[in-house]
């Protein structure tokens, strides 16, 4: 049988050939290469996500936590952050505690986050029961203030002259830089 | 003048078949084309999400460890507030206690309550009655007391009530 191949489908079946290699050719150089990263990159950036999702999900747990405590004790963060006023705290119990007289406030004690200053009281009180009900009212005032010994009692016509050592607790503002 | 009996047909530079194939490998061309450009997006994407994915992190952690950081400080804010509150209520009923002690025959001028000591001053009608009045209850809760008395023009003692604890839990005294 004589098969006769005219130059149009010679031309037809080259530029087939040429086509056919060439689209192989970039499939298996460039296409599939660039799927197998494509793959490779969407599963890592899966696990990111969920990493990432993980931790987003931790800092909003924390920051809520955080939240729920700060709105639980602003009176105590309040009361650590306010710098303690000597003539202030005079007046407030100036009705409780006759001729109080509070001695310079220094610096007792310091670590990464809280002062401690000293503060020495001297005052006369009608009798032991307003001691105790200061020692009460000195919980909610506007400072984290501790009573500390000594507490000296003295006899004082119908007074009680009473001197006592405070201690006031502030939260340092100053951070460590890390 | 007419030398042929059909009509010529018109001649095309690519035949019927030549456009087929080329429609083919157009549409097969296109098509790659089309799936590379995308890979190559998403890639670039992908590549970018993963380098901001560090500094997101980073990011994240840092402000995490801060936030619980402040956690930790406002914990330990609120523990110390409570247990200076705690102290000063303790310190009120120890010295409630304290000067429940003293009998209504025995007058106290002057009490120094230290940290391991309380040192008492007061008058009373007789020994006995501050022997067996305040003295029992203060030796119950000292580990030592010294007593002086001294006698005054009434009769009655004036006397010095010192008392130590030997431990080191200093909340006891008095109580």
């Amino acid at each position: 049988m004589n098969v006769r191949i005219n130059y149009r489908t010679f031309y037809l079946i080259l530029l087939s050939l040429l086509l056919m290699v060439s689209i192989v050719a970039f499939s298996t150089f460039v296409l599939i290469p660039k799927g197998k990263e494509y793959r490779t990159l969407r599963l890592e950036n899966k696990k990111e996500q969920t990493v990432l999702d993980t931790t987003r999900e931790h800092y909003d747990v924390t920051e809520e936590k955080l939240k729920k405590l700060e709105d639980k004790n602003k009176e105590t963060i309040k009361a650590y952050r306010t710098v303690f006023d000597p003539e202030k705290f005079m007046r407030l119990n100036r009705v409780q505690l006759q001729d109080l007289f509070l001695t310079e406030v220094h610096l007792a004690d310091q670590n990464k986050s809280f002062r401690v200053y000293e503060v020495n009281a001297t005052t006369k009180i009608t009798s032991p029961e307003v001691f105790y009900e200061f020692l009460e009212k000195v919980n909610h005032s506007g400072w984290i203030v501790g009573v500390h010994f000594p507490v000296h009692f003295e006899r004082d016509k119908d007074l009680i002259k009473l001197s006592f050592t405070m201690k006031v607790h502030h939260m340092s503002e100053v951070k460590e830089e890390k | 003048m007419k030398y042929s009996f059909i009509v010529p047909r018109t001649k095309r530079i690519i035949g019927g078949d030549m456009r087929l194939a080329l429609f083919f490998f157009g549409v097969n061309i296109a098509m790659m084309s089309a799936a590379y450009l995308f890979l190559e997006y998403k890639t670039n994407i992908f590549q970018e999400k993963h380098a901001s994915y560090a500094t997101n992190m980073k990011h994240l952690e840092g402000s995490t460890r801060t936030l619980e950081e402040k956690i930790v400080m406002v914990e330990t804010e609120i523990k110390k507030q409570e247990q200076i509150s705690t102290d000063n209520t303790v310190m009120a009923e120890s010295i409630r206690n304290l000067f429940d002690l003293a009998p209504d025959s025995i007058t106290l001028t002057r009490a120094e309550l230290e940290e391991k000591s309380l040192i008492l001053y007061g008058i009373s009608p007789n020994k006995d009655t501050y022997n067996f009045m305040l003295e029992a209850p203060l030796k119950s809760i000292f580990h030592r007391t010294y007593t002086s008395f001294y006698p005054i023009e009434n009769g009655w003692y004036r006397f010095v009530s010192t008392n130590y604890l030997d431990d080191e839990n200093s909340t006891e005294v008095a109580e």
